[in-house]
């Protein structure tokens, strides 16, 4: 529907163009005025504060644009050579030890967790490891210092990054009751729920200055 | 009853273990038995076959083995938070009581209560907390008392 109304929009405006610009008289006034329509233009004082396009009639007002700086588009050789400044800028950060603490973003056992050195985490499920196994978190997702971040597109290479981690308890959680009850159906069903916890320390997450 | 009936607490660990090295958090198992009861029987066999081993693969923990006339055989853990835990294990079989104290060594001496966060970080915040104006200028400049303009 609405592409078809503005093609017709189009087509008039288009006609009553060619047919000033045939006219001479007319393509003097389009010139002193510089408008096409002579007859739409106001008084000065009339006019509207000055919309961000000329051509829009709608004033503008803080929803106009949005609140970020506007990105020009840049050609793909400039933007690599920004990428390649920024990627060396991070790999010298990372080979002078310039970061302090760092954090990483992992997925393990179907969540995803943002996690430092030496914070606890705990898993509500049995992990294959005894207590005491220092254990690898290979899905890291995002890594992070203060002046730098390094965002996986979806995972960041296992090369790059490594996020180590110890067992530390093993236990069941508390009891959780799950019951059913009908009110007059005599009907109830109680059952006590332990489901296995596993607690796990992260011990260092460590980066390479390998990133391209 | 419900989880807002009952104590939580957050999830925590017992002096920053792992952190360096892990430290195996049973201190004491205690294993009171009858050497004539037929409750007893499953505890009879797990210390004829499996306590030594137990005890070597468990090399922090001391074992203590007391035979005394009672009825009901226990198991009794002493952590090295000072947390005591009794368990009951009348008419156990022998591989069964194996798993018991497996658990029991596994676990550390915590309340096995609620636990509130499944998480727990000293340092939150890495590149500085969010608030409104992280990115962003205040908007109206710095905020002076009003002037009388003539």
């Amino acid at each position: 529907m609405a592409l078809t109304l503005t093609a017709a929009l189009g087509e008039t405006l288009r006609r009553t163009a060619c047919r000033l610009r045939a006219d001479p008289r007319s393509a003097s006034l389009f010139k002193h005025t510089g408008l096409l329509f002579p007859s739409f233009e106001r008084h000065r004082s009339s006019r509207p504060i000055a919309a961000l396009s000329p051509s829009s009639l709608v004033p503008a007002t803080s929803l106009s644009r949005p609140p970020w700086p506007e990105v020009q588009p840049l050609c793909p050789e400039e933007e690599r050579r920004r990428h390649a400044a920024v990627v060396q800028k991070v790999n010298t950060h990372i080979a002078n030890e310039d970061y302090g603490r760092l954090f990483a973003v992992v997925h393990f056992a179907s969540h995803q967790w943002k996690v430092t050195n030496e914070d606890l985490i705990l898993v509500e499920n049995h992990i294959a490891a005894g207590c005491g196994d220092r254990i690898r978190m290979e899905k890291v997702l995002m890594v992070g210092g203060e002046n730098f971040t390094v965002i996986g597109r979806p995972l960041i290479g296992k090369e790059l990054v490594r996020v180590e981690a110890t067992v530390i308890e093993k236990t069941e959680s508390w009891p959780k009751v799950y019951m059913q009850f009908w009110k007059r159906h005599r009907f109830q069903r109680k059952r006590i729920v332990k489901t296995p916890q596993t607690i796990l320390r992260i011990n260092t997450i460590e980066v390479a200055p390998r990133f391209t | 009853m419900t989880s807002r009936g009952t104590a939580s607490r957050f999830l925590q660990s017992v002096l920053r273990n792992g952190v360096g090295r892990y430290v195996g958090q049973l201190k004491r198992v205690s294993i009171v038995f009858s050497k004539n009861g037929q409750s007893s029987l499953g505890i009879r066999e797990f210390i004829e076959e499996g306590v030594v081993d137990y005890a070597t693969k468990n090399p922090g923990t001391v074992v203590y083995v007391t035979p005394s006339p009672c009825r009901i055989p226990r198991i009794v853990a002493e952590y090295m938070n000072g947390n005591v835990r009794e368990k009951t294990v009348t008419s156990k079989t022998s591989k069964e009581i194996s798993e018991i104290l497996t658990q029991m060594a596994n676990q550390s001496g915590l309340d096995i209560i609620r636990i509130r966060k499944p998480f727990h970080t000293d340092n939150p915040s890495i590149q500085g907390q969010w608030h409104p104006f992280t990115h962003r200028p205040p908007s109206i400049g710095p905020i002076k008392p009003r002037t009388l303009e003539d």
